[in-house]
């Protein structure tokens, strides 16, 4: 089966617009935080914008748009849109689809409002209260099933990897979701900050990860018209990542007031993590043989080979700043915040964009309005994220290593602020880049929809799997 | 796609994705919970108690309120960088933390034991412009909370000190 029905086109197209409106929303909320950053007055304009905009409040809300919003919306949309196509069998329940895409909308707005008006659980991530937890549960747990069912009821029998990914991924994020949302209500000091990071890290690593890597193992055979480098490669990756990755919690407390064990105990299987992220990266390698050059023809291919790359980076980053000693200079400075942005934008914000652009076609008929437009959201994003990670990491090695002489806080304290500003200032001109690009792409899905050439019969039978 | 593929059951998957996921919630959340240190207090949490219509209580929930945590953390490492700080945090110092309020960066300095370096008036005069004590500052005015908030969050931030109990530790 190769073409979508109405319902589950209007399903996935519900889900991707939704999301890029919550990715122009919540990189604005990112944009302004820049900005009080190095201007802590901006905004503060009368007591109202004040309060309700004030750093401390809306930082959450930016994560919480971002994350639930932009990534997990664009997520589901497109594991409504490729399920069907790897199982060769209609989604089931598009109706109910779409009304947990309305329903998703109103929690992201519910939420910003929450979290504005100051409640919040602390936990980070987990910010909301528990009722809108339980509303977020609902959803979730009704996107599985949907997926879940589409499976159980394949044409196509052979599971594919990027299925084995999509349902670890549905079966672990509400466990973890409700680990780090409702569980951390009933423990306290320690133990409840280990339940929270326990939800922090595994929520990127089992979540926005594998779901990610589902999506790479979708697009690159399709993009670059070679089969699968290695299906033996692909199943120890996906082994190894459901292994090791869940023990990476207690990294977050690393140094911390937590048992020395538990501290070997996240920097061990952090470290094993190099496994499968090299199967990943050596089945984009070897997948991508003979077809290198398509990436300067091809936007799609650009955007995911780059986030491929993204993820590595990310990769070798992470355990290397989870070890002990690197920890004690790195941990609370910038250099955290350069790390955080990567995987969620460079690496796995560029899949969805190379999915969208390969996706949208088939959802409007239409081909995409501009090819020069998809090139600068490419250079936009990615020159703007490299600004932004440079500035964020050296800024941080020099605090790390500042603290270290004994500038902790007081007046010596401040001077370390004050000669981050420079970096700050061009972390924001990154974020303003980065943003900049969303708008564009924004632009281009618009013209899309509207004035994009309608695809010839031929196109549109070529263009899906 | 692979002709190769030989997987046909979901069950492999959905039975061993949840036993290694649900291993790792034990390693990592579980055990932890149960580990002697996590499960008395000290002292120093012992004066972190506080009583629910108390002004330190109220304090933590405007520290809550106006997200601090978001750019303060509480508490210190046994590493250079944190070594002017004060003593060394142990589990036990957050047994009545609730929520937690460990922080995860440091935009501003680590307040863990705040309450022996600054006093009452030094705190009305920061929190009310930042930058009138600390030229440079990047921390947002709090000119806006009332009086009784103001008083609230002062009393907890004082109390954020060893107990008397750990002198010289």
């Amino acid at each position: 089966m190769t073409t979508l029905t109405q319902d589950e086109n209007k399903a996935v197209r519900l889900f991707f617009y939704s999301s890029i409106v919550w990715l122009l929303v919540g990189m604005s909320i990112g944009l302004i935080l820049a900005i009080k950053y190095v201007w802590p007055n901006f905004l503060v304009w009368g007591e109202f914008l004040q309060k309700y905009l004030s750093y401390g409040r809306i930082r959450p809300a930016h994560t919480h748009v971002v994350l639930l919003g932009w990534m997990s919306m664009a997520y589901v949309g497109g594991l409504l849109y490729i399920i069907p196509r790897l199982t060769r069998k209609s989604l089931e329940h598009p109706r109910l689809a779409r009304i947990i895409g309305i329903l998703w909308n109103v929690y992201i707005v519910l939420a910003v409002i929450i979290l504005s008006m100051g409640y919040t659980t602390t936990i980070e991530y987990a910010e909301t209260p528990w009722p809108l937890d339980l509303f977020l549960i609902v959803l979730v747990v009704g996107t599985a099933y949907i997926c879940f069912k589409t499976i159980a009821k394949r044409n196509e029998h052979q599971l594919y990897v990027s299925l084995w990914y999509f349902m670890g991924s549905l079966i672990w994020l509400p466990f973890l979701y409700i680990i780090g949302n409702l569980a951390t209500y009933f423990i306290s000091g320690v133990p409840q900050a280990l339940a929270g990071w326990f939800y922090g890290h595994n929520v990127i690593g089992l979540w926005f990860t594998t779901v990610g890597v589902g999506f790479i193992y979708y697009l690159l055979p399709l993009l670059s018209k070679n089969p699968l480098y290695s299906h033996k490669l692909s199943l120890i990756g996906f082994w190894t990542i459901a292994t090791f990755y869940v023990w990476n919690g207690p990294h977050h407390l690393q140094n911390g007031p937590i048992p020395a064990w538990l501290m070997k105990a996240g920097v061990v299987p952090s470290v094993l993590l190099i496994i499968p992220v090299w199967t990943v990266l050596a089945n984009v390698f070897g997948t991508m043989k003979g077809k290198w050059h398509v990436i300067s023809e091809n936007v799609s291919l650009k955007f995911v080979v780059t986030g491929a790359i993204f993820y590595l980076i990310t990769c070798l980053q992470g355990p290397f700043q989870s070890l002990m000693q690197p920890s004690a200079i790195l941990k609370f400075t910038n250099w955290i915040i350069g790390h955080a942005h990567m995987p969620l934008f460079a690496a796995f914000s560029f899949v969805l964009f190379a999915l969208f652009y390969h996706a949208l076609p088939t959802l409007t008929g239409r081909k995409i309005y501009s090819e020069a437009l998809m090139n600068w959201h490419f250079w936009l994003s990615i020159i703007g994220f490299l600004i932004f990670a440079f500035t964020t990491w050296t800024a941080g090695v020099m605090q790390g290593f500042a603290w270290t002489e004994g500038k902790q806080y007081g007046v010596p304290f401040l001077e370390v602020v004050v000669s981050l500003q420079p970096f700050s200032i061009a972390r924001a001109v990154g974020g303003l880049l980065m943003f900049t690009g969303q708008i564009v792409f924004a632009y281009n899905v618009r013209k899309s929809i509207t004035e994009g050439q309608p695809l010839s019969v031929e196109e549109k039978s070529s263009s899906t799997a | 796609m692979s002709g190769q593929s030989k997987e046909r059951f979901m069950k492999p998957f959905i039975i061993g994705a949840s036993l290694l996921f649900f291993i790792g919630v034990a390693a990592t959340v579980v055990l932890p919970f149960y580990d002697e240190v996590m499960q008395r207090e000290n002292a120093n949490a012992a004066i972190k108690n506080y009583s629910i219509d108390s002004p330190e209580y109220r304090g933590r929930q405007v520290y809550i309120r106006e997200g601090c945590h978001t750019c303060h953390t509480q508490f210190v490492r046994p590493v250079k960088a944190d070594s002017s700080l004060g003593p060394v945090s142990v589990p036990e110092d957050y047994y009545h933390d609730y929520p937690h309020l460990l922080g995860s960066v440091r935009t501003g300095s680590d307040l863990t034991w705040v309450g022996t370096r600054w006093n009452e008036q030094w705190h009305r005069v920061h929190l009310n412009n930042p930058r009138q004590v600390f030229p440079g500052s990047t921390m947002p005015s709090y000119n806006y909370l009332s009086d009784q908030d103001t008083e609230d969050l002062i009393a907890y931030l004082m109390s954020l000190k060893p107990a008397p109990s750990t002198e010289g530790r």
